[in-house]
């Protein structure tokens, strides 16, 4: 940190002004030392409340006490001696002690222990940061992305170093994918196990995300290994508003404006004719139009948020509810999300306080609308001379092959999405004797998603050739969860010891069903009325229903001695309906330690060093998402495997009857061996405060996945079905994250702070074949192929990654491009090699926040360095054969390509596309206007995305890197984000 | 206290113990031991061992339907066919796959040879399990023997295959041994296939069954194994060709050619063996017209636009249109020419503004122009059609035992006697027969009638011309004469050994 004049100055006067008060305090201890004085009173804080727990010590030895729930202590020692009250968060004092007289003792809050103070919630209960010693991040509501906000993940990108954020869309249905510490699976979901109030694997978006008010990762397993077989990609524990001591009433609103912030550089129809012309391509049609594809499909979107809370407290009981309501246009036309949410949660305290009942249900409504994909990569090839419509007001259809009107198909199409996410909870916390608590919590979620399209008879892709084509499905999950623990508190001395031990129950269901029909002989039904269809066919209905169970054994011991030293160690069992049946249970164990080194006496002296604590832990957690259910089973089916990922039934003639019947045949062998995914993982940490104004965290870890699921291609015969899901893997994550919290300046009316996060991550597979399951996808062996560019014209079978050992997921390979030669074409290097990785070398988050007298200003800023993408859109357009049927790029002019070069996979397309983006400036005012019955009244201005700095070409460098198939390859379907500006208002009364 | 103590605790624990059990109940599948009991249950687990001659169109294991690689490998090798690499772009090059088989320089990696090697192992596989699953019920044993045979009768006809594409592939029976199995010479698989199908030939069917294997099925098989016993193991057996011929009875040829390839070709009393196909019943994967026209066909074909989106691939080979006398009517088996546009009479245009007009002429391979190649038009072609056609795919047709009798007759030096057969099948073409017929009217007369069905790799490899250097085709050398096994099966299992020739 470099410190300015005036900073410099302020510093040494506060560190000499500490220095002489200690030298001051010390002086006293001449003191007598031979008559007891009852020292005692209450510790509170800067507004007068009690500060319970603070601890009491005399100093240079280990009496000394605790205050109670009123702050109140008593401390018998000798007069003369130097009793320290701290607690953290605050700064600790000093006092010689006297005379028996009954103290009031104000503690200042302090920035540094402030933090060290926050309350994190771990699994099954919740600790003070400084008592942490696995690698946990919180962030609070002040924190959260700013702006317009759709799915609740988006709030923490660029906020947590090591977690990744990737919102790949802009469309305002698609949330965002997290992945912490890099992916530690092929083929599971990479994203953390999600944790809402206390209620495991539930839809974060259960909760609006203006109903949550902190939110805290558990990164390493030591602190996630409590959550078992699916706590190997890291936890995200989600705490939401409850119910504040007193009566409010809040209203914030804010309306946005967006528009589409970049897209592609293609042919105006004047720069087409041009071209043209130049090259006197004869017989090129001019339609006659001047169209901007991309354009036609864009509008300004619109977005408006309110919500209204109403809370209402005393120290017995309250209430809390919250109402909401979201409509979000996206800036492709025809994309929305509509949200409603209500959300209420009530406690009682009963029994002398030693019960308390707490009760809450979450609910919510989405409703939005899919648009075909297929429109972006005809936005791109259609000739920019052909006009949206024909001289008779018609859509202007030009034969061809992907050259459908994307106009015309974006507007014939009809869909609608809704979802309906419902959770219900109900806890009991008994205090059975002092410091032994029972707790139990049974939850409920339901989440159903329902959805309709339909294309009409006139409708160019799909409706004219099925003369109509309606679809409607359901599909819905429950999960009834039964969790129920004890926890035992223990505080003897400068002893603290808390036990848990508990047991958990899922019953997890999920049925659905759905329906098509083609042949509708008039569009007005729409998709409501699908039998209206005449054409039946098989597998125009379909159902499916399936359950999992899991049950787990839990339990965790703390243990620390004088706040200095720290032990935690965990050990959860799960047995889980999905394993096969040589392994129905998994043993996760952890354990860590922790030593606050600036509490040591040798440390007496570096007072600009106000805090450090290593850390050190251990712990293997699991996943399970990669199995699926029934998967272990050896099965019989109406289906195989389909072309397109999903199943077709296999039906058969018969030709005794003359009729068509479904066959069943083995859909999947049996795997009895089939596991959890299993990661170790080993971390190293360290918090730091320096000089009052810094905080900071520094992590390395090492996480080692073994027993990786993946599909196997197995020999038909001897066996029936041609893929297997095995555990036989093993791949590697490593690396390091820092995080400094600054609190630069801090006056009467000015505060600056920063908030800096930056990771690094390694990720390599390290063993994918063991003497039963080979890689064989491919014409290398031990390789498997991957990256596929089918979809792309005369690119099917053309592969651009490889998954191999030694690398991470996400390498391409291919030829190296060396130039091009006199003709325009490429020169490509001989061999096939490695060409980069999806995987970003550094994440970084930055954010600002000042405040001057009433305004304050936040900027945020996040970014990803060193991730390769492959631009395919722009590897399939850089083609003069395209022309003057499909569209090029302006750039592909300048490119030196030749004109009859096609398309071909190198290294020139592998591009670098490191970014770092605007994510949001946010200027607020509040007013101070207490007389009128206003508690708060805050004005603000937010925008969002305001640029990008990138070499990128495509349309956003900020590509999805989900999956194993292909992540990071940009394939002529991105939706553009968009730029937005929101204004807003917040008020309490 | 000590009592709320231990209530509280037993409360729960009452929890932890309530529920331990992880029984899993099963909803929408059945597990396999559960099934198969009834002889319901049983025919439609045999279904499905039929059904695997649809192929399974299965992106993760790189097999597609048999209209698709395995038929585009039969074709795309032989002198009948290809697929050229189009622009604009590189529209179908797809990694080269298309090239390496018209110049004969196909390596162990193309994925044409591994989807075909997929498509007989798979179908292999599901015979075996389902044998396996019939020898578990409770069927009588006569009725066990009876299903059985026509299981292994599928087998054979999946083992022929191999033994014509790869040669020295594994013999797997057994379905409950799970070792890896071991390349069997192709002698062993010449054998198996020969002894296989005399077996159960006295437990076959006699009569006409649609789509399923037979005693006619079974002879048609032998026959083929006759005509190639030379190539297949260097020991010609013309004779025993034309016994088995002689065993095929029932069937006519139709008046009209093109009977046999209608929508509702289930009509033609021609076909011995076909793979039945109803979209409406749920097949999949029988779209080979889609693989074959323009882009802007459609226009040709329906005037509404109800006719489904097809991708400009495969066409004859040069010269191909122009070898066919104008009388013969199989000539409509190519679409060539100007295509008009049905609804304005107008021909239609291509993208880049020029008439589509299919050529006999295809300049250069590598960078076709749209409208080069004439078109396959075998199949019937209907307005409205869907993706999905609904025409049962030929795999045997009548005409081919009188032309298989015919070639042995002239190979046994009695060409006399094959005149008046060959005369039937090219009067129903609208042709007269020469009186003197050789070989070379024979080979001639092989790619005429059964252009476009898949049969010409193994005619070429029989008359030689295989390995003669042709249009685009390399001089190829003898081991060519069966394909590589896959590398990635190889991968898969150590035991199998590369075909000689290939590394």
């Amino acid at each position: 940190m470099k410190l300015n004049k005036k900073q410099r100055y302020t510093f040494l006067v506060r560190f000499a002004f500490f220095v002489m008060s200690a030298m001051l305090l010390n002086i006293g201890t001449y003191g007598q030392e031979t008559e007891k004085v009852l020292v005692n009173g209450v510790i509170i804080d800067n507004a007068g409340q009690p500060l319970p727990g603070a601890s009491i010590i005399v100093e240079g030895t280990s009496i000394g006490t605790m205050t109670d729930v009123n702050g109140a202590f008593t401390l018998s020692t000798f007069k003369g001696k130097i009793v320290k009250m701290s607690f953290v968060g605050y700064k600790s004092q000093k006092i010689t002690a006297s005379s028996s007289e009954k103290l009031s003792i104000k503690l200042e809050e302090d920035f540094i222990t402030l933090g060290e103070a926050t309350i994190v919630v771990v699994g099954y209960g919740t600790m003070r940061k400084s008592d942490l010693t696995g690698a946990i991040a919180s962030v609070s509501a002040d924190d959260f992305k700013k702006g317009v906000v759709t799915s609740s993940e988006q709030l923490l990108q660029g906020k947590v170093a090591g977690l990744t954020v990737i919102q790949g869309s802009g469309d305002p249905s698609q949330g965002a994918s997290v992945r912490l510490r890099g992916g530690t699976s092929l083929t599971a979901s990479n994203g953390p196990l999600y944790v809402v109030d206390g209620i495991p694997g539930v839809d974060i978006n259960s909760i609006q995300p203006s109903e949550i008010s902190s939110i805290d990762v558990l990164k390493d397993a030591s602190s996630a290994a409590i959550y078992g077989s699916r706590g190997a990609n890291g936890v995200i524990i989600v705490t939401t508003n409850r119910a504040k001591k007193g009566k409010s009433l809040e209203y914030s609103g804010y309306v946005a404006v967006g528009s589409v912030a970049h897209h592609l550089d293609l042919l105006s129809a004047n720069q087409w004719r041009k071209y043209v012309r130049d090259n006197s391509i004869a017989n090129a049609v001019d339609y006659g139009g001047n169209t901007d594809w991309q354009a036609e499909l864009e509008q300004t979107s619109m977005a408006q948020s309110h919500s209204i809370t109403y809370n209402s407290a005393t120290e017995d009981g309250g209430y809390h509810i919250a109402l909401n309501y979201l409509k979000n246009d996206g800036v492709i036309k025809k994309t929305y999300l509509e949200r409603m949410g209500i959300s209420a949660s009530a406690f009682q305290f009963a029994l002398k306080n030693k019960l308390r009942l707490e009760a809450g249900v979450n609910t919510n409504f989405d409703k939005w609308s899919v648009i075909d994909n297929r429109i972006f990569l005809r936005s791109y090839n259609l000739n920019p001379t052909i006009p949206v419509r024909d001289e008779n007001n018609n859509f202007s259809n030009v034969p061809g092959t992907l050259y459908e009107n994307p106009v015309e198909i974006n507007t014939n199409r009809t869909s609608e999405d809704t979802r309906h996410r419902l959770l219900g909870y109900g806890k009991a916390e008994y205090e059975i004797i002092k410091g032994l608590k029972a707790v139990v919590n049974i939850s409920y979620e339901y989440n159903s998603h329902q959805s309709g399209l339909y294309k009409p008879t006139y409708a160019v892709m799909e409706g004219k050739s099925s003369v109509g084509f309606g679809q409607k499905s359901l599909g819905d999950y429950r999960n009834a969860q039964l969790e129920s623990y004890l926890t035992y508190n223990k505080e003897i001395g400068s002893h603290k010891l808390n036990i848990l031990g508990g047991y958990s129950y899922l019953d997890y269901m999920y049925d659905g069903f759905g329906a098509l029909r083609q042949g509708f002989n008039t569009d007005l039904f729409s998709y409501n009325n699908l039998g209206a269809g005449y054409d039946a066919q098989a597998g125009d209905v379909y159902s499916y229903k399936g359950n999992s169970k899991l049950i787990s054994y839990y339990g965790r011991v703390n243990y620390s001695f004088m706040g200095r030293y720290m032990f935690t160690g965990t050990l959860r069992e799960d047995g889980s309906s999905r394993f096969g049946s040589n392994h129905k249970w998994g043993l996760f164990p952890s354990a860590s330690a922790a030593w606050r080194i600036s509490d040591e006496n040798f440390m007496k002296g570096t007072e600009w060093l106000n805090n450090v604590k290593l850390r050190l832990g251990y712990g293997v957690a699991g996943n399970q998402d990669g199995i699926g259910d029934y998967k272990s089973f050896y099965i019989y089916g109406t289906s195989s495997p389909s072309s397109t990922g999903g199943t077709v039934s296999v039906p058969y003639f018969d030709a005794q009857s003359k009729q068509w019947k479904l066959s069943y045949g083995p859909s999947q062998n049996a795997n009895p061996d089939l596991k959890w995914e299993s990661t170790a993982t080993t971390n190293v940490g360290l918090d730091f405060g320096l000089f009052n104004r810094v905080n900071g965290t520094i992590e390395i870890y090492q996480k080692k996945t073994s027993d990786l699921l993946y599909t196997y291609n197995v020999p038909v015969p001897p066996y029936l079905v041609g893929v297997q899901l095995a555990n036989v893997g093993d791949l590697t994550n490593k690396g390091i994250e820092i995080s400094l919290n600054a609190n630069i300046i801090k006056t009467k009316d000015f505060s600056w702070d920063v908030n800096v996060n930056a990771s690094h991550n390694v990720q390599k597979v390290v063993k994918l074949s063991n003497d039963a399951f080979k890689l064989s996808d491919s014409s290398k062996p031990q390789a498997v192929e991957l990256g596929s560019l089918n979809g792309l014209t005369g690119m099917t079978g053309v592969f651009t990654q490889t998954l191999r050992e030694g690398y991470p997921v996400g390498t391409f390979w291919g030829r190296t491009y060396q130039g091009l030669d006199e003709n325009g074409n490429y020169i490509l290097g001989p061999d096939t090699t490695n060409l980069g990785n999806v995987q970003p070398k550094l994440n970084l988050g930055l954010s600002m926040n000042f405040t001057y007298k009433q305004f304050d200003l936040g900027i945020s800023t996040y970014g990803m360095f060193g991730q390769k993408v492959l631009n395919a859109s722009d590897m399939i357009m850089y083609d003069g054969t395209r022309m003057p049927i499909y569209n090029v790029p302006d750039d592909f002019l300048n490119s030196g390509i030749g004109k009859n070069q096609p398309p071909a996979y190198s290294s020139y397309w592998i591009q670098d596309a490191s970014f770092f983006r605007l994510q949001s400036i946010s200027l607020g005012y509040n007013f101070s206007i207490k007389k009128i019955g206003i508690e708060k009244l805050r004005f603000y201005v937010t925008g969002e995305n305001l640029f990008v700095i990138t070499k990128y070409k495509g349309v956003d460098p900020e590509i999805s890197i989900e999956g194993l198939n292909s992540p990071g390859i940009d394939m002529n379907n991105y939706y553009p984000k968009p730029r937005t500006f929101s204004f807003g208002v917040n008020v309490s009364f | 206290m000590k009592i709320k103590l231990i209530i509280t605790i037993a409360v729960t624990l009452m929890f932890s113990v309530a529920c331990t059990k992880l029984n899993e109940k099963l909803y929408d599948q059945v597990l396999a031991d559960d099934y198969g009991k009834s002889s319901g249950e049983i025919e439609t687990i045999v279904g499905r061992a039929y059904a695997s001659l649809r192929g399974f169109s299965d992106a993760t294991s790189n097999a597609f339907p048999t209209c698709e690689y395995v038929f585009f490998l039969d074709e795309c090798v032989s002198d009948e066919a290809c697929i050229p690499t189009r622009f604009p772009g590189n529209n179908w090059w797809d990694g080269g796959r298309y090239q390496e088989a018209k110049f004969h320089t196909w390596t162990s990696s193309n994925l044409m040879i591994l989807s075909s090697w997929r498509y007989h192992f798979i179908g292999i596989a599901k015979v075996n399990q389902v044998i396996s699953a019939i020898d578990n019920s409770n069927q009588a044993a006569e009725a066990k023997s009876k299903i059985k045979a026509e299981l292994r009768g599928l087998r054979a006809y999946y083992y022929l295959r191999l033994l014509d594409l790869f040669g020295n592939v594994p013999i797997v029976t057994d379905f409950v041994n799970n070792g890896l199995p071991k390349n069997s010479t192709k002698a062993e698989v010449y054998a198996f296939v020969e002894s296989e199908l005399k077996d159960i030939l006295p437990e076959l069917p006699g009569n006409i069954i649609y789509g399923r294997i037979t005693k006619n099925v079974a002879y048609t098989l032998l026959a083929r194994l006759y005509l190639n016993s030379e190539i297949y193991v260097g020991q010609a057996r013309w004779k025993d060709c034309i016994d088995a011929c002689d065993k095929v009875t029932g069937y006519t040829l139709e008046p009209d050619f093109f009977t046999s390839f209608l929508t509702n070709n289930e009509v033609s009393k021609e076909i011995i063996f076909s793979i039945p196909y109803d979209h409406k019943a749920g097949t999949t994967g029988n779209y080979l017209s889609s693989m074959s026209f323009h882009y802007n066909q459609h226009l040709a074909f329906s005037a509404t636009g109800k006719w489904p989106w097809s991708a400009n691939g495969m066409c004859g080979t040069p010269g191909l249109y122009k070898s066919f006398d104008d009388k013969d009517v199989r000539k409509k088996s190519m679409l060539a020419g100007v295509q008009i546009n049905l609804a304005t009479g107008t021909p239609i245009l291509m993208g880049d503004g020029n008439v589509l007009d299919y050529t006999d002429t295809i300049q250069e391979f590598g960078h076709a122009n749209e409208n080069e190649g004439v078109r396959l038009k075998k199949y019937e072609v209907k307005d409205g059609e869907v993706w999905e056609r609904d025409h049962d795919w030929v795999l045997m047709r009548y005409s081919e035992i009188l032309l298989m009798k015919a070639e042995s007759l002239v190979r046994l030096g009695s060409a006399a006697l094959a005149q008046p057969i060959c005369a039937q099948i090219r009067s129903r073409a609208g042709l007269n027969t020469p009186a003197d017929i050789d070989l070379q009217f024979i080979n001639d007369e092989l790619r005429r009638e059964f252009l476009f069905e898949g049969h010409r790799r193994t005619d070429n490899i029989r008359f030689g011309d295989f390995f003669k250097k042709g249009w685009n085709q390399n001089v190829t050398p003898a081991y060519r004469g069966i394909f590589p096994i896959p590398i990635s099966e190889i991968a898969k299992n150590g035991n199998l050994i590369q075909n000689q020739g290939y590394n």
